[in-house]
C-alpha cells in the first residue's frame, strides 16, 4: 500500500518559493490595479452552504462541488467560485446604497474536476465586481481593467473576445427550443459543432432565417461587422438589444484604444448559466485555456434578495503564471537574502541589533544559527549565493566581506549602522538609499517603499 | 512563426487524412515513407504533425500539446472533452449502436438496471441516464465486446457498428442507433484565436475537398 502521507491529492500541489514569489507579485500586481480603478478587496468563506451555488450548471455543477455536512447536517461546500459569494455579500451585507459598488478579491477555489494535470482542483482566482449598474460602461469598465491588468503584468500578446449570451438567448427563445434542447445547442454552439447544430435544429419548427443565422453562429467572430450580418429581420427585442450592447462595449474600448487586443464572438457562450449579457474570454500564446473570464450576471444577486444587476471577471492566478513564464516576462518576486550575520561569541545582542538595523532600511539579512565557525557561515554563504557576510563581534567591531567585490572591510557596528541610516535625499520616500545599505549592492525590490532606486 | 501542430489518429483514419492533406496543397511526404517515428514536419507550411492513439488525440487538442486533430465522433464524446469540433469529414463513417439479442429489441428499455457492456462507459451512460431517463449497470470492456451477451455478462453492448456482420456471426443485431459517427476535424479553443487566420485557411481548404 502507498504511503499516502508523503503525497498530495490529485489536483492540488505545493507552490515552491520561485513560484510563490512569482504568484505573489501577479496578485499585488491585480491588486493594484484593481485599487487605482476604485475596487476595494473583500474576503469571503472558502466554504459555504451549498445553497448559495446550488443550481449553476457548468463548471460548477453539483458533480463539480466538494461537499460536507456541518453538525446540523445541512450541506456545506468549498467554493467553485468567487462571484457567487459577492453576489450574496452584496444582497445581504449592509454596504452602503450609493451604487455602483466596487468590490475585488483574490482567494483559492475548488472544483471536483476530473483531473489529470492541467485541471486544478485547488487554484487562485483574483478578480472584481461591479455591483449595481446595467450600461454597457461598466462592462467596458472591467474589459478595460482586465486588459490593463495583463498589460501591467507584462503580457504582450493577449486577445480578448467579447460574446453576448443574450443575443442566443433570444434566438432560442423565439424558437420554441425546449429547454433541454437548448442546453445541449448552447455546448454545440459554443464547440462550434455545425453538425450538431443542425441535428437540434431540424427538429425545430422554426423561422428559416432564424435556423440559418443559428446555424452560421459558430462563424461569426471577428470585428463590428459580425453584428452587422447578425442584425437579420426577424430577431427579437432580445436579440436586438443584445447586439447594440455588444456594439456599444465594442466602441467604447475602441474609444480607450483597446482596440487591437479586442474581437467579437457571437458564437461563444458559457456553461456556467448565471451570466445574462456580455461575456468575455482573455486568451494569450502557450496557455491551451482562458486566463481570464467574465461577464454580466443581473439576475444572481437577486437570488439572495437584492435586485441587482453586476459584471465581473476572473484571472486564473495559476494560469498567469504559466502564460508569464511561458512569454518570457521575468519575476521578481523571489527575495533572496543579501546579507548573512555570523555571531561571534556573546555578541547576540549586536548582531540582533545590526540585523534589525540592516532590515528596517531594506536588506533582506539571515542570521546564521547553526553551531559552525565564521568558516562554515561563508561556505553557507556560498552556497546560497549570499552576497556578503557579517561577523559580529561582542565588543562593538564587525567585519564585512564582499564576495562579489571579494574585500574585507573592518569596523564599528556604531560607524558602520550611521552609514548604512545615513540621511539624504531619500529619506522621504524609505529613508535610505540602497547603496548605503552597506553590503555595497543594489537591492531594487527588497524595501518595498515601491521605488526602484 | 510557430509551428501549427497537427494530431491524427493512428490507423486507417491518419491514411485517410494525410491523402487530405495532400490534396490541399501540405506536405505530408515524410508521413508516407515508412518509419516507426512519431513526429513529422511540413517546414514550408510550419507545421508539425503528430501520430498518436486514437483516445489521446482529444487529450492533446484540448491541453494545446496540438493545435488541430483528427479523430472519431466515438472518440470526442466518449472522452468529453472541451475543444471545437469544426468539420465532419465523412470519411470512417459507421454508427454508434445499442447491441443484443434480438429478442431484446423494444424491451431492453423496460429492464431494471439493465446491465451494459461497452467500450465506451461514458456514452453509454450518457444515452441511457441522460437521454432515456433509465438507470444502468455499466460494465467497462476493452475488446471483443460482443461476447457480452452471448456468456450472460451483460443484457445488451453499446458499441460501434460498421457493416453489422460482426454482429450477426454472433447471433447479435441493432436493437437501437444512437448517433451517426465519423472523422472530424477538432481545434484548441485557444489556438483558434490565437492563430485564426491559419487555422480557417487549413479548415476552408479542407471544407473545400469535401
Amino acid at each position: 500500500m502507498s504511503d499516502w502521507k508523503l503525497h498530495t491529492p490529485t489536483g492540488v500541489s505545493d507552490i515552491l518559493p520561485e513560484q510563490c514569489g512569482q504568484k505573489k507579485e501577479i496578485e499585488e500586481t491585480l491588486r493594484m490595479v484593481y485599487a487605482t480603478m476604485g475596487y476595494m478587496e473583500v474576503e469571503t468563506p472558502s466554504f459555504e452552504f451549498y445553497d448559495v451555488f446550488a443550481g449553476h450548471g457548468g463548471q460548477i455543477s453539483q458533480e463539480n462541488m466538494f461537499k460536507f455536512f456541518d453538525e446540523k447536517g445541512r450541506i456545506l461546500t468549498l467554493r467553485p467560485d468567487i462571484t457567487t459569494s459577492i453576489a450574496r455579500l452584496g444582497a445581504t451585507k449592509d454596504i452602503g446604497e450609493n451604487l455602483p459598488l466596487r468590490f475585488s478579491y483574490t482567494g483559492n477555489v475548488f472544483r471536483a474536476e476530473q483531473t489529470e494535470g492541467a485541471r486544478l482542483r485547488e487554484f487562485t482566482q483574483s478578480g472584481i465586481e461591479l455591483i449595481g449598474s446595467d450600461t454597457p460602461r461598466a462592462d467596458a469598465e472591467v474589459i478595460a481593467a482586465s486588459i490593463e491588468a495583463m498589460l501591467a503584468l507584462g503580457l504582450e500578446e493577449f486577445h480578448v473576445e467579447i460574446g453576448q449570451v443574450a443575443f442566443f438567448n433570444g434566438l432560442v427563445s423565439q424558437s420554441k427550443i425546449s429547454k433541454d434542447d437548448a442546453a445541449v445547442l448552447c455546448e454545440r454552439v459554443d464547440n462550434k459543432d455545425s453538425i450538431g447544430i443542425s441535428e437540434i435544429l431540424k427538429k425545430t419548427d422554426t423561422d428559416e432565417n432564424i435556423k440559418k443565422l443559428i446555424l452560421d453562429l459558430p462563424y461569426m467572430f471577428g470585428g463590428l461587422e459580425v453584428t452587422e450580418k447578425a442584425e437579420i429581420d426577424g430577431l427579437n427585442a432580445d436579440s436586438k438589444a443584445a447586439l447594440d450592447n455588444i456594439r456599444d462595449i465594442y466602441n467604447i474600448l475602441c474609444d480607450y484604444g483597446f482596440e487591437k487586443y479586442i474581437s467579437i464572438d457571437l458564437g461563444m457562450l458559457r456553461r456556467i448559466d448565471y451570466y445574462t449579457g456580455s461575456i468575455f474570454r482573455c486568451f494569450t500564446n502557450g496557455v491551451a485555456f482562458p486566463i481570464c473570464a467574465g461577464g454580466r450576471y443581473d439576475n444572481l444577486i437577486s437570488k439572495f434578495g437584492r435586485n441587482l444587476s453586476a459584471v465581473g471577471a476572473a484571472f486564473g492566478v495559476n494560469r498567469l503564471m504559466t502564460a508569464l513564464r511561458k512569454a518570457g516576462v521575468e519575476s521578481d518576486g523571489l527575495l533572496i537574502p543579501s546579507t548573512l550575520i555570523f555571531t561571534e561569541k556573546g555578541a547576540d545582542a549586536n548582531a540582533y541589533s545590526l540585523a534589525y538595523n540592516l532590515r528596517v532600511n531594506g536588506c533582506i539579512v539571515e542570521m546564521y544559527i547553526d553551531d559552525g565557525d565564521h568558516r562554515d557561515a561563508e561556505s553557507y554563504s556560498k552556497d546560497k549565493n549570499i552576497e556578503c557576510m557579517i561577523r559580529v563581534f561582542a565588543d562593538g567591531r564587525v567585519m564585512i566581506k564582499d564576495f562579489e567585490k571579494n574585500e574585507i572591510i573592518e569596523t564599528s557596528m556604531e560607524e558602520f549602522i550611521g552609514y548604512a541610516a545615513g540621511d539624504d535625499e531619500h529619506s522621504r520616500c524609505c529613508g535610505h538609499e540602497h547603496d548605503d545599505c552597506g553590503c555595497g549592492h543594489e537591492h531594487a525590490h527588497g524595501c518595498g517603499c515601491g521605488h526602484e532606486h | 512563426m510557430e509551428y501549427l501542430t497537427i494530431a491524427l489518429a493512428k490507423g486507417r483514419l491518419a491514411s485517410l487524412a494525410i491523402d487530405l492533406f495532400s490534396s490541399i496543397g501540405l506536405d505530408c511526404a515524410q508521413m508516407k515513407e515508412k518509419s516507426r517515428k512519431l513526429i513529422f514536419t511540413d517546414e514550408k507550411n510550419k507545421l508539425r504533425f503528430i501520430l498518436v492513439k486514437a483516445n489521446d488525440v482529444p487529450t492533446y487538442v484540448e491541453y494545446g500539446a496540438a493545435d488541430i486533430g483528427i479523430v472519431g465522433k466515438d472518440t470526442i464524446l466518449e472522452e468529453g472533452r472541451n475543444m471545437y469540433e469544426l468539420i465532419d469529414l465523412g470519411f470512417g463513417e459507421c454508427k454508434m449502436a445499442v447491441c443484443g439479442k434480438a429478442e431484446l429489441k423494444d424491451k431492453f428499455h423496460k429492464i431494471n438496471d439493465l446491465r451494459v457492456a461497452s467500450k465506451y462507459p461514458h456514452i453509454a451512460e450518457e444515452y441511457f441516464c441522460e437521454n432515456k431517463g433509465q438507470t444502468i449497470e455499466i460494465i467497462k470492456l476493452n475488446g471483443s465486446v460482443e461476447l457480452g451477451p452471448l456468456v450472460g455478462l451483460s443484457d445488451v453492448i453499446v458499441d460501434i457498428v460498421e457493416s453489422g456482420k460482426t454482429l450477426e456471426e454472433n447471433g447479435l443485431c441493432v436493437l437501437e442507433d444512437i448517433c451517426r459517427l465519423s472523422a472530424r476535424v477538432v481545434v484548441n479553443k485557444v489556438s483558434m484565436k490565437m492563430n485564426t487566420e491559419r487555422i480557417m485557411d487549413i479548415m476552408t481548404k479542407v471544407k473545400e475537398k469535401l
